[in-house]
């Protein structure tokens, strides 16, 4: 997997959501990008019950289609030190999440998930999805991901540039605030790095209220 | 709310039982039963008068009904559990008299406990003795029975000395094949099943005793002494079914350019000696029979893959051969030659080519069913050991580092057999075509040597061949070497200075691509001498772009100078017509002044160049001659 | 384009169609017995003998196993998860294994069945049971032989206790184990999906083919916990 960045594409004032959607397939289809199929990346939160003691513990299940052979977990203990645990498992790993049940209760309502079209061009794989929680618009999620490269201070500038012939200035000229902690422009990418910046803007969509 | 709704209200209906209704209509329940009301009522109905033997059911009852009148006769007991405690206290004192009986009676000092004296049963001596008979007679017939089994086997090993015993042979046989009874006769199993194969043929034979058979052989002997038989006989006889009888195997050989579409049913020539043993001994029959079905499983998977693979130019799938393209104008046929079956009288109508078949390919196919039974049995063993058996290693790894849907699409695909044996004889073609290439350009060239070595290891879709062009006597001077790996269906020439050139099969790319390395090979070798020489080389262009066009490659040239300046060569090669060698020397023999030049001076200049009869030149070698030019130029 | 009309199923949708459909192997059946070191040997040989590919080596393997457990509400049965992972082949993910109550049943029922859940997991499972609220009830290491018989899975074991003391060293503490017993555990399983009752019978028959070696039945456990 090649280093990918995720942004969150400002709906403006005047558009909706699919109208935003379909501005941005237009331009990435300008600079002759080919559709490739769709992809979905879902979250599931699991929320620990009053029995465990001290404040609860969360965990969040996500699923991306890019990998259909995995599934990504991230437990967020609160307490001392807040520290979050990631767990790259098999699909079965749903079916204990459901055993777990009485234990770490599934909030449905919370349940968000981007879903969209790719496209691609060249070396770059572009995913406009629109982001919902359970059937609520909340926003667009560009994903773009350079794939020859898996350093992301080596290829951040080729990918700005490239961000910025199609999405604009909503791009900045820094690296987004997820490659700048723990030196993690200089580190090897994981996918569960993507699903990481996929669970950041969930939680911040998640804050925003209900369109 | 909506105005249309219907207010409902639900109520449980009423458990406790009504104690009274007042004159106003009001209900009075009676109070639910506490817990302990409740226990105690349930408790009450217990009878232990139920458990327990009859005398002491009797003594229990009497003493309950005692008891019942005495507490009845005083109104509702004080303590609900007074009866359950009084029965409870009988049964103690009950149990403690037992239990001190049963202490004192051990002792053996004042109880004793005594048996009663039983009656015994009255002894009929004669139906004793009778029983007694009656069961010694049958152990002794089943001892007589097999006693008498070993004593004919016995006699018999004695009457035939000749013939090896049945029971070894059977463990013989055992020892190689897997056998099990079934009823009444002895069956086994030659299948591949056990080694992994799928396949639905039945390989089952069946084993028998061989009969006594006084008859003298079928074939007369055909030499003086035939008194020794010259097949053993043996006491088995394997019975093998009829679709695997005789010998059978799979024929792969090239066929060029036949667009025929004839169904030539390829028999083995001699088809009539499988017939004639019928007593052959077992293992080469077994073998044999096993070896049929081995080819049959071998040319239906063949057959299969040949109908569902998508060629641009379909395989064609006629009776018992399988027609491959393998190149333009190049097919490969697969035939199954089962000798021993009953064809319809058809004479074999064997196609010319057949002679030459292709031993290294029938090898391979039968690798590739052996390792597709290998794959199907040999699964990877999970570590950690509580993992499921069935996923291979790469799968187990899928999940927890998130493998990508290409890298798991590529974990499904697999190549059939019938590809891997084409590819293979792509290559094997190309391979044939390439060694004929460089063998007759070898031959054809005499000037420079042209050498190829070709490696000890390959695989069987890549060769890789080496190949030197030095001149003779010159190696140290100019050595140009090209390393070409033939792949299936395309070549791959590396040169010295790094240049990739991709070829395709055509074998006329080749021929051009060598010679041009040839004369390239040519000009290097000169520079390079007259360095050795003492010569300068003044001018050299290796893709010259004056004089006639050249059909394949480009003329190269040099201008070369003597030591003294005074003699210059030119060196013109054209991968066409060869070399040209043209001298010119300053100050110019010709030189007379005329009316535009007057002076003397100008003959420095140097004259034409004139071209040198390269034929006549003496020399042993183009390196040669140009060495004794310079020598000759250099001198003069 | 063709592709642009597909919409991508979420996971869960899949794995619940895959549920329906019955093809996810999540019922083990399962006989255990046990046999005294001495005789070990010849047990081995024996299964070399029945066993699938009598060409390859014996398959050895060390295995280190952790058992945590977490309560769950209004002090219900605490759920178990095990998890697993491989000394000897480092580069193999760890697995986290839970399984459900046996059912014994009757006479009429050979093996032991049991739900069983096998996920591979990356390595920081044990952080993330921990932090989920997960106790670490106990921790044993097996080392032994592992036998395949079409879809049965034979394993041979001997079970080791873990030296608390030198689990600060390099090596973990495993390169000093003791056993726990004198003898190796023998296990029949198979995992299969639900309602594939007849390889209960094939179990049966191979098992019997172990004796008198080695007695391969079903084990209550309650009742070895409760017992006497």
């Amino acid at each position: 997997m090649g280093v990918t960045i995720l942004l969150s594409y400002p709906v403006p004032e005047n558009k909706t959501g699919p109208q935003t959607v379909d501005l941005l397939i237009k331009r990435i289809g300008a600079l002759g990008a080919v559709q490739s199929g769709q992809f979905l990346v879902d979250c599931e939160t699991f929320s620990s019950g009053p029995t465990m003691g001290g404040p609860p513990r969360t965990v969040h299940v996500l699923h991306n289609s890019e990998q259909p052979a995995a599934v990504f977990a991230l437990l967020e203990s609160p307490g001392p030190p807040p520290k979050t645990v990631p767990l790259v498992a098999d699909g079965l790993f749903d079916l204990l999440m459901l055993k777990m049940s009485s234990i770490y209760a599934s909030k449905k309502q919370t349940r968000m998930e981007a879903r969209g079209t790719r496209f691609e061009i060249a070396d770059f794989l572009v995913k406009i999805g629109t982001v919902t929680m359970s059937s609520n618009f909340k926003g667009v999620l560009v994903e773009v991901e350079y794939r020859p490269c898996f350093i992301a201070g080596n290829c951040w500038e080729l990918m700005r540039e490239f961000m910025q012939s199609f999405l604009g200035s909503v791009v900045q000229n820094t690296p987004p605030p997820y490659f700048q902690v723990h030196n993690r422009l200089n580190d090897v990418y994981q996918p569960l790095d993507t699903i990481q910046q996929y669970l950041d803007h969930f939680a911040s969509y998640r804050k925003v209220a209900g369109l | 709310m909506s105005a249309y709704s219907v207010n409902i209200s639900v109520e449980a209906p009423v458990e406790n039982q009504i104690q009274e209704i007042t004159y106003d209509g009001q209900e009075i329940y009676t109070p639910p039963l506490t817990m302990s009301e409740h226990l105690t009522k349930l408790a009450q109905k217990i009878d232990f008068a139920k458990c327990g033997p009859e005398e002491l059911n009797k003594e229990i009852t009497e003493i309950d009904k005692n008891e019942d009148e005495a507490e009845q006769s005083t109104a509702p007991p004080l303590w609900p559990w007074d009866s359950v405690r009084n029965k409870l206290r009988n049964a103690l004192t009950e149990v403690s008299v037992l239990a001190d009986v049963l202490s004192i009676a051990k002792d053996k000092h004042y109880m004793v406990l005594d048996p009663v004296p039983q009656e015994p049963p009255e002894l009929k001596p004669m139906v004793q003795v009778y029983a007694r008979k009656k069961a010694l007679a049958g152990a002794a017939s089943v001892l007589l029975s097999g006693a008498d089994r070993l004593k004919n086997l016995q006699a018999e090993a004695l009457r035939n000395r000749t013939t090896p015993d049945f029971h070894i042979e059977l463990l013989r046989l055992r020892q190689n094949f897997r056998l099990k009874k079934v009823s009444n006769s002895i069956v086994g199993d030659l299948s591949y099943r056990t080694a992994g194969s799928k396949f639905a043929q039945n390989g089952t034979f069946e084993v028998t005793k061989a009969e006594e058979d006084g008859d003298s052989p079928l074939s007369p002997p055909c030499s003086p002494n035939a008194s020794l038989s010259n097949k053993p006989t043996s006491a088995l006889r394997v019975t093998v079914p009829s679709e695997l009888q005789g010998v059978a195997f799979i024929k792969v050989f090239f066929q060029k350019d036949q667009d025929s579409l004839t169904a030539a049913q390829l028999n083995l020539p001699s088809s009539s000696t499988a017939n004639a043993i019928p007593d052959m001994y077992w293992q080469p029959k077994l073998e044999a029979a096993q070896n049929v079905l081995f080819c049959k499983e071998l040319f239906n998977q063949l057959a299969k893959d040949a109908v569902q693979l998508q060629s641009p130019i379909p395989h064609i799938v006629v009776g018992n051969q399988i027609i491959a393209s393998v190149l333009p104008g190049i097919q490969l046929v697969i035939g199954l030659c089962h000798s021993g079956v009953s064809t319809d009288g058809k004479t074999a109508v064997v196609p010319p080519s057949s002679n030459g078949h292709d031993h290294v390919l029938e090898h391979s196919l039968h690798q590739l069913l052996r390792e597709l039974h290998h794959k199907n049995t040999h699964h990877p063993f999970p570590h950690p050991s509580s993992g499921p058996i069935g996923p291979s290693k790469r799968r187990r790894l899928a999940g927890p580092c998130a493998a990508d849907r290409e890298e798991l699409m590529q974990m499904t695909q697999s190549e059939t057999m019938l590809e891997q044996v084409i590819k293979q004889a792509q290559h094997i073609n190309l391979r044939d075509r390439t060694l004929f290439v460089l063998d007759r350009l070898a031959k054809d060239i005499k000037d420079p040597l042209i050498t190829s070595h070709w490696n000890a290891l390959n695989s069987p879709t890549q060769s890789c061949v080496k190949i030197n062009i030095v001149a003779h006597m010159y190696d140290t001077i100019c050595r140009t070497s090209l390393l070409i790996h033939v792949n299936e269906t395309t070549l791959k020439c590396i040169t010295r200075d790094g240049r990739v050139i991709h070829m395709s099969y055509e074998s006329q790319e080749l021929r051009d691509f060598i010679m041009c390395q040839v004369y390239l090979h040519q000009m290097t070798a000169v520079q390079n001498l007259a360095k050795c020489m003492g010569w300068q080389c003044l001018a050299n262009s290796a893709q010259l772009g004056v004089g006639a066009v050249e059909p394949f490659g480009n003329a190269s040239s040099c201008v070369l100078a003597s030591p003294t300046g005074e003699r210059l060569i030119s060196v013109r090669c054209e991968p066409k017509s060869g070399v040209h060698v043209t001298i010119a020397q300053s100050p110019r023999k010709d030189f007379f002044p005329g009316q535009l030049v007057k002076e003397r001076k100008w003959e420095n200049l140097g004259g034409s160049f004139k071209e040198v009869r390269w034929d006549k030149m003496e020399g042993k070698n183009f390196l040669n001659k140009m060495e004794l030019l310079m020598a000759s130029l250099t001198s003069s | 384009m063709a592709m642009a009309q597909q919409t991508v199923n979420t996971a869960i949708d899949s794995l619940t169609a895959a549920l329906k459909s019955n093809i996810i192997p999540n019922q083990e059946y399962f006989l255990q017995g046990s046999i005294l070191d001495s005789s070990v040997e010849v047990l081995l040989h024996r299964l070399r003998g029945l066993c699938d590919n009598v060409d390859t080596n014996l398959e050895t393997f060390h295995d280190h196993e952790m058992c945590f457990s977490i309560r769950g509400p209004n002090n219900t049965q605490p759920l178990q998860l095990r998890v697993r992972r491989s000394l000897d082949h480092n580069g193999m993910p760890m697995q986290l294994r839970y399984i459900g109550q046996p059912e014994i049943g009757d006479k009429s029922r050979p093996t032991v069945l049991r739900n069983s859940i096998d996920i591979g997991t990356s390595n920081t499972v044990v952080e993330f049971l921990t932090e989920l609220g997960c106790r670490k009830d106990f921790e044993y290491s097996a080392k032994g032989y592992m036998f395949r018989k079409g879809r049965m899975k034979i394993t041979v074991f001997k079970v080791f206790k873990i030296d608390e003391t030198r689990k600060m060293m390099s090596s973990g503490g495993f390169d000093a184990l003791s056993p726990l017993t004198h003898s190796y555990l023998v296990e029949l399983s198979v995992l299969a999906p639900s309602g594939q009752d007849a390889i209960a019978d094939d179990m049966r028959c191979f098992a019997e083919q172990l004796r008198p070696l080695v007695q391969l039945e079903k084990i209550d456990y309650k009742r070895l916990v409760h017992g006497p």
